[in-house]
């Protein structure tokens, strides 16, 4: 099957910052496949990228099998992007701004743009000036579904939205993907990439470290040890070998040693981590 | 054309507020020539005979007398200004205000693609420059017909033809300021215009610094040559053509390459 997503060997640099290094990464067609980082870590960067807004030294991005470089246009005609600011024309009502971004694609979207707006209950003769950061979401979210894409590509879309039309957007999300639509969204919450993912990969200082299903990235050899000794608790995460982590127990004079499986939260905030603090 | 559209919207009250001010304030001038052509009369010979500050305003080759002369010098100081000051607005924004405002990520992802962008935007920098002018050339006309006089119809058209070139020229720079900044640069290319302005005032006064008129398109476009010669050097408007052509190739250029901002 061709991927919605296929990067191979990406590297951005914005003169001597660090961009993001060798990225390499594959989205299948009907995925909902979440991109974790932390701040900074090269998400947006990864992103913008793919959406031919930076123009990157070297590697190759396709999207639904076209060159991001060369069919640019062809592929925006038919992804739907959400960025994470959401920002419009301050002086234009909701309506136009929809009806502007429909017009740009040449599409009739009043009717499919009517059901989003509905859902995610958006005033349209508001002005863009008037609303607050999460109904400029809704907007945003209007505007990347309303012509029905093959590819939605959300940058942190729930941040500024209340849990219930998080709620209601994750089921327009899902309604899209039943039909077909790739959805590729990068993310802080991971409770709602569990929920709602399938595949997800975790950027950290511009490299992937890990790509992976969700369920296979929630299991892990990280354990959290939690060692009694002379009545004191010490807990630490542990990623090396069991052996020897239980000879070096073995050594100290421990009273009681709890070894378990962290969650997922801990698990993401271990992947977090820069590499220097990691502990192996 | 719907990015076109979009732009002359979103200008609307921009354009208004500036062709209004200025063909109002051209056309109120023309009005009131009428009653100051008595006084204009005493001054006229002490104005020619000024020196540099005649050579400078062109006020040693028409006479403020007439209205053909008022209009070549006092009016067409006005106008030439806020011509060259809206086109250097409209230029200096047109850009750079999807990457100062954060709508770049919205706009940049439509599928237009980003040269269909720079056309668009291009060709609603030059409409809109047209549209001023349109504006302004009404009123103006609408002035002499309620003063009851015209100018020499072939010698307006010659002037307002070389200003239009002139403040597409300015225009064109600005719009390369706005394709290489990041925030829009309103003040410094109203400087700009200001600038050449006073290059034109300079190349007419010290000897030494005449080489400045293949510089400033004020000096090809300048009312008193034109009114006084009735022609235009036309030359010097190629080249103003062709720096404008330049400018929006390298603007072509460095949009099409640089990173855009979220």
């Amino acid at each position: 099957m061709i991927n919605a997503i296929e990067i191979s060997g990406l590297t951005k640099s914005y003169g001597r910052h660090r961009g993001v290094k060798n990225i390499s990464l594959q989205v299948s067609r009907g995925d909902i496949f979440g991109f974790l980082g932390p701040n900074g870590a090269g998400k947006s960067t990864t992103i913008r990228s793919i959406l031919g807004l930076l123009r990157f030294g070297q590697g190759e991005i396709k999207v639904l099998a076209m060159d991001s470089r060369k069919q640019q246009k062809e592929i925006l005609s038919r992804i739907g992007y959400m960025p994470s600011e959401a920002m419009f024309y301050p002086s234009m009502k909701v309506r136009d701004v929809i009806r502007f971004a429909a017009d740009m694609r040449k599409r009739d979207c009043e009717e499919e743009a009517g059901r989003i707006c509905q859902a995610l209950e958006v005033d349209m003769g508001k002005k863009i000036g008037e609303l607050s950061l999460g109904n400029r979401k809704k907007v945003s979210i209007v505007c990347a579904m309303q012509h029905k894409p093959e590819l939605l590509i959300l940058d942190e879309p729930t941040s500024g939205l209340d849990p219930l039309m998080q709620e209601a957007f994750f089921k327009l999300v899902l309604d899209y993907n039943s039909q077909g639509t790739t959805c590729f969204l990068s993310s802080h919450v991971l409770s709602e990439v569990k929920r709602y993912c399938k595949h997800a990969a975790i950027i950290r200082e511009g490299e992937i470290i890990r790509t992976d299903t969700v369920e296979n990235l929630s299991k892990s050899n990280l354990r959290r040890v939690r060692v009694w000794e002379k009545g004191e608790e010490r807990s630490f995460s542990y990623t090396g070998d069991m052996k020897e982590l239980i000879r070096e127990l073995n050594e100290t004079s421990l009273s009681d040693v709890l070894i378990e499986e962290p969650g997922l939260d801990e698990l993401f905030m271990h992947y977090y981590l820069p590499k220097d603090d990691i502990v192996s | 054309m719907t990015l076109l559209k979009h732009e002359i919207k979103m200008n609307l009250k921009s354009i208004l507020i500036w062709a209004i001010s200025v063909g109002v304030l051209c056309a109120g001038c023309i009005l009131l020539f009428e009653s100051l052509e008595e006084s204009m009369k005493e001054m006229t010979d002490a104005y020619s005979d000024m020196g540099a500050f005649s050579a400078a305003l062109g006020m040693d080759k028409l006479s403020i007398s007439t209205m053909e002369g008022f209009y070549g010098t006092e009016i067409a100081l006005m106008f030439a200004l806020g011509g060259a000051m809206f086109a250097a607005m409209t230029g200096a924004a047109m850009l750079s205000k999807e990457e100062e405002g954060h709508t770049c990520e919205f706009l940049a992802t439509l599928p237009l693609g980003r040269g269909r962008i720079f056309f668009w935007k291009y060709a609603a920098v030059v409409l809109l420059v047209l549209l001023f002018n349109l504006m302004t050339v009404l009123l103006i006309l609408a002035g002499f017909a309620g003063a009851g006089e015209m100018l020499d119809g072939k010698t307006f058209v010659l002037y307002h033809g070389a200003q239009l070139i002139m403040q597409l020229e300015v225009g064109s720079i600005c719009f390369l300021i706005s394709a290489l900044s990041k925030k829009k640069q309103i003040g410094a290319c109203l400087g700009f215009a200001m600038v050449l302005y006073i290059g034109d005032l300079m190349c007419r006064v010290i000897p030494d610094l005449e080489g400045l008129k293949y510089v400033t398109p004020y000096y090809f476009s300048n009312g008193a040559d034109i009114f006084a010669s009735g022609e235009v050097q036309w030359g010097m408007a190629a080249a103003a053509l062709v720096v404008m052509v330049l400018s929006v190739v390298a603007a072509a250029v460095v949009y099409q390459k640089k990173d855009l901002a979220s």
